[in-house]
């Protein structure tokens, strides 16, 4: 293959069976449309490109900005298709959920605009939600803006009518599937996709996925959340179902671990709720003699949603232990260690005449340390701390130390983890930062 | 529900015994609980090992008994946000000593005077209220007040907010913005001997963490700016807006509101009063806007809402909120209105007409003596459902037949009367005579907008407190005194 762009590889994404033996269906054939393989990593790379290409084409490049109200993958297509063509991109969104591609998009040269979030008080003269405001800037004249709209763009469920629909026709030997399933955000994919099949067979059944209402799964939509995109018409499915972010990341696990397909959450959604609509379909045709064909469609990839899987399912991500860290340490230890706390004359004093003196060691962040702290301590923030004394000491056993936190409550805890990994004496100030201020012992600026 | 509201709405004939010797409208109050709430708030500053106060912000609400209850409750913890002279004057007459007061809000020269007289803490809007201020302490020989800044307009501010990211807020008439603070740093500067700055403030109106959580740690930053300037400022107040979760169950929650999105496509009947969609409206087949709702479901809200703000990672230093006030060793001020006395009384109507709704036999209007703005649920955009509390005995169900919608409409003469918009199912139709008990309404919704129009009364107010033996005992609000009670010995 010899491209003169990227954007020529955008499309033609493959058909994937997924083995029987692990969505445990007898008479249907389940297949796995990968648009995670298209070159900007997800279904939007046809939209994208469908909605900006005549625009970005003609652009005299060099000013001039693509606007979307997109929070993932859309924004990352128009973010690339832009850059190549010298254009700036805008996402304008609700909230950045996923901090991986928040940091992606600010790779990619994107900017962000994030709107308000919801009043607390009713505010009768706050009549425009954010978003009419935001439409009301972009028709302002003489504003360079391209607004691609995908949520009422008609070229978004075009670029799916012309390109995924018969992709997946001509895969299947010039037969449409029995069912398409697709998770509904923009309902771009699902509604172009099932135009096309239908067209070819009014038989299929379409099933329409969305976010289980007080979940969240990034690129789709709660079921009130559909009825605001003008692209969805509830007449495009057969039928609608929710389905939770767990249930989206036992999909995706599933995928990744058994079907080596690297899916993201949706594609996950997607599989879990096929697989849990056809099951009963799958119990109906015993007996019946005929096979079935079901596709489902992959969005994306694995890797952005890390974070998201980490707040979820913590245990997935699960990491083998190093030493122990202080803040394993038991409270009989601590108790134990109660005789290490000095209290600030006592300290002030240690410090004055101490022979050898002790090192003052500061848990705080930097920045608090810096606006004022006890003259001469260092600085190790507890978290790099806490990494610090899992593998050994930071310092000699020779040197005395006072270690100092806010309130003395966590410098308690690290002088035991510090005796217990012997160390012969290290002590910690007594209601920390906090009381030596109290106490009017002086503290300084850097 | 909480326990004390939800027993005192077991005792339906004690509720009917007010309502008959005071009438229709009545508001019913709990003191305890105000104080019950605060002490939830101390428990996060504890878990947190924050020191500072939680300052009521007696907007949400006038009565006397409520503010007492506070003034009885630790001076250290609790203190009291007066918006108003006549509120300042209030929280003194109720035992409020100056020192325990901040003043917030659109400020005159009596407000401002009476204040600083008292010793309260200023919490400064502008510069000009500045000048103002140092101008009457001058003027009238009176101590050196103790002012905090109100800081707004972060968004704008191209501070370390992190390349490429612009976090929009809503606008707010109320505080300096933070672009503009070097002209309110040189005039604290000016005036050094009359007011002394003592921390910073925000108020948002906003239930997003992430605003709130990037203004407090722009506040920390902007602390430090202050102290390389001179100034010895130990406080951040972050205001009030911790909220009120209505509902309980998410699933009810999302099924209405779901509807309502069905309702506005015509889906389904309307389910309001001639099918008003609540800032929803119907775009060829598609919902455009936004509810003007209060989001009634909120699963985290008050001390809670305050804990998760506080341990929240902030965007540019990393640290969680309270870490990073408490590494910094500043104080936290907030200031709860709605979230202070949340479960702490209910609004009663007596039900005074019942007639089916001509062209719809299915449903029912249902008249009470009180009117919209006695109760300003709509105004608020709180949605919560009257509990019926019959007149006298068990119901005679077969008589009444199970749920109704009804629609409920006030007692002034205007068609636009209506206690609510929605459509309110009961789970029998109510008979005359019946109350009807609005529970949870003593924030901002229970007398905000009661007025005088058509000489219909307003409503009353009452402070109740549960006896030694479990029956429930009544003042008059302005009678109430934290002495008469748990003893519950009138006064
Ligand atoms: C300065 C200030 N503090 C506190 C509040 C109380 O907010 P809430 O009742 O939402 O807690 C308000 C409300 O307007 C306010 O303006």
């Amino acid at each position: 293959m010899r491209y003169d762009s990227i954007t020529e590889a955008i499309g033609n994404t493959p058909l994937v069976r997924i083995d029987p033996s692990v969505h445990g269906l007898r008479h249907i054939d389940l297949y796995a449309k990968l648009e995670m393989l298209n070159p900007f990593g997800s279904v939007k790379d046809r939209p994208a490109w469908h909605m900006a290409r005549p625009y970005l084409e003609d652009a005299a490049s060099g000013d001039g900005t693509v606007v979307e109200l997109s929070s993932g993958n859309t924004a990352k297509a128009l973010a690339l298709l832009a850059g190549m063509h010298g254009l700036k991109f805008k996402s304008v969104t609700n909230r950045m959920r996923v901090p991986e591609i928040k940091d992606l998009l600010l790779l990619l040269g994107a900017e962000i605009e994030e709107l308000p979030g919801q009043s607390e008080c009713l505010d009768p003269t706050d009549t425009d939600d954010p978003l009419t405001r935001f439409h009301q800037a972009l028709s302002e004249p003489g504003s360079a803006h391209l607004h691609t709209d995908q949520y009422f763009n008609p070229r978004n469920v075009e670029a799916h009518a012309t390109g995924t629909g018969p992709e997946i026709i001509k895969d299947l030997d010039g037969r449409a599937p029995d069912w398409f399933v697709a998770c509904v955000g923009t309902a771009g994919s699902s509604t172009g996709v099932a135009r096309v099949l239908r067209e070819h067979d009014g038989d299929v059944r379409v099933l329409g996925l969305v976010a289980d209402k007080s979940d969240f799964i990034p690129g789709i939509r709660t079921i009130d959340e559909v009825h605001q995109v003008g692209l969805f018409d509830p007449a495009t499915y057969d039928s609608l179902a929710a389905v939770t972010s767990q249930q989206a990341i036992d999909g995706m696990i599933t995928l990744i671990r058994r079907c080596g397909l690297l899916s993201g959450p949706t594609g996950g959604a997607a599989y879990h709720g096929a697989v849990r609509h056809l099951a009963s379909v799958d119990a109906e045709l015993d007996g019946a003699g005929r096979r079935r064909t079901a596709v489902f469609i992959v969005c994306d990839r694995a890797e952005s949603y890390l974070s998201y899987v980490r707040q979820r399912r913590p245990e997935l991500l699960g990491r083998p232990r190093r030493g122990r860290s202080p803040s394993e340490v038991g409270d009989e230890a601590i108790r134990a260690a109660k005789a290490r706390a000095v209290d600030v004359d006592d300290a002030r004093r240690w410090i004055a005449e101490g022979e050898p003196r002790p090192l003052v060691v500061d848990l705080r962040g930097p920045h608090a340390y810096a606006a004022l702290h006890i003259e001469g301590s260092i600085n190790i923030v507890d978290e790099l701390f806490a990494e610090l004394v899992r593998d050994g000491l930071p310092f000699s056993k020779r040197t005395p130390v006072l270690l100092a936190c806010p309130v003395g409550e966590k410098s308690l805890r690290y002088a035991a983890s510090l005796a217990r990994s012997g160390h012969p004496d290290v002590r910690s100030l007594a209601g920390g930062i906090v009381a030596w201020r109290d106490a009017g012992a002086p503290l300084v600026r850097e | 529900m909480d326990p004390p509201l939800a027993s005192l709405l077991e005792d339906a004939p004690f509720l009917h015994s007010l309502a008959d010797a005071l009438g229709s409208p009545l508001n019913v109050l709990i003191p305890e609980v105000v104080a019950e709430n605060a002490e939830r708030f101390g428990a996060v500053y504890r878990r947190h090992h924050l020191s500072g106060r939680v300052y009521f912000a007696h907007k949400a609400n006038r009565s006397s008994a409520l503010v007492r209850r506070l003034a009885a409750c630790d001076p250290s913890a609790v203190g009291i946000d007066v918006a108003s002279l006549a509120e300042l004057r209030h929280a003194l007459g109720c035992g409020f000593t100056g020192d325990r007061v901040m003043a917030t809000g659109p400020k005159d020269p009596e407000f401002l005077w009476l204040a600083a007289r008292v010793g309260a803490t200023v919490n400064v809007d502008s510069v000009t209220e500045l000048e103002q201020l140092a101008a009457l302490v001058g003027a009238h020989g009176l101590g050196r007040t103790r002012v905090l800044v109100r800081l707004s307009g972060f968004e704008s501010d191209h501070g370390p907010a992190g390349a490429g990211t612009r976090v929009l807020s809503r606008r707010s008439r109320f505080g300096t913005p933070v672009a503009e603070r070097e002209a309110m740093w040189a005039a604290l500067e000016r005036h050094a001997d009359s007011v002394e700055l003592v921390g910073l403030a925000y108020h948002l109106d906003t239930i997003g963490l992430e605003e709130k959580g990037r203004a407090l740690e722009r506040c920390v930053l902007l602390m430090d700016e202050c102290r390389a300037r001179g100034f010895a400022p130990r406080v951040v107040d972050i205001g009030g807006g911790f909220g009120v979760g209505y509902v309980e169950d998410a699933g009810e929650w999302e099924r209405w509101t779901t509807a309502l999105s069905e309702a506005v496509l015509g889906l389904r009947p309307p389910l309001t009063w001639r099918g008003h969609g609540y800032g929803l409206r119907n775009d060829n087949g598609t919902v455009r806007g936004a509810a003007a709702l209060y989001p009634a479901h909120r699963p985290l809200a008050g001390p809670g809402y305050l804990d998760e703000l506080l341990s929240r990672r902030s965007p540019v230093l990393g640290r969680a909120s309270a870490t990073l006030l408490l590494e910094h060793l500043h104080d936290l001020y907030v200031e709860p209105g709605r979230a202070l006395v949340d479960q702490c009384g209910l609004s009663l109507a007596r039900v005074l007409e019942v007639r089916p709704l001509g062209d719809d036999p299915g449903r029912y209007l249902v008249r009470v003596g009180m009117n919209a703005a006695d109760v300003s649920l709509e105004e608020h955009g709180v949605l919560v459902d009257p509990v019926t509390l019959p007149r006298g005995g068990p119901r005679h169900e077969a008589a009444d037949g199970g749920p109704v919608g009804v629609h409920l409409v006030g007692n002034l003469c205007l068609e636009a009367d209506l206690i609510t918009r929605r459509l309110v199912f009961l789970p029998h139709l109510p008979r005359v005579g019946d109350l009807l008990a609005f529970v949870n309404t003593a924030g901002y919704v229970m007398d905000f907008h009661a007025h005088h129009a058509q000489r219909q009364p307003s409503a009353r107010t009452v402070a109740v407190s549960r006896e030694a033996g479990g029956t429930w005992r009544w003042c008059p609000d302005e009678n109430y005194w934290p002495l008469t009670h748990p003893q519950g010995r009138p006064s």
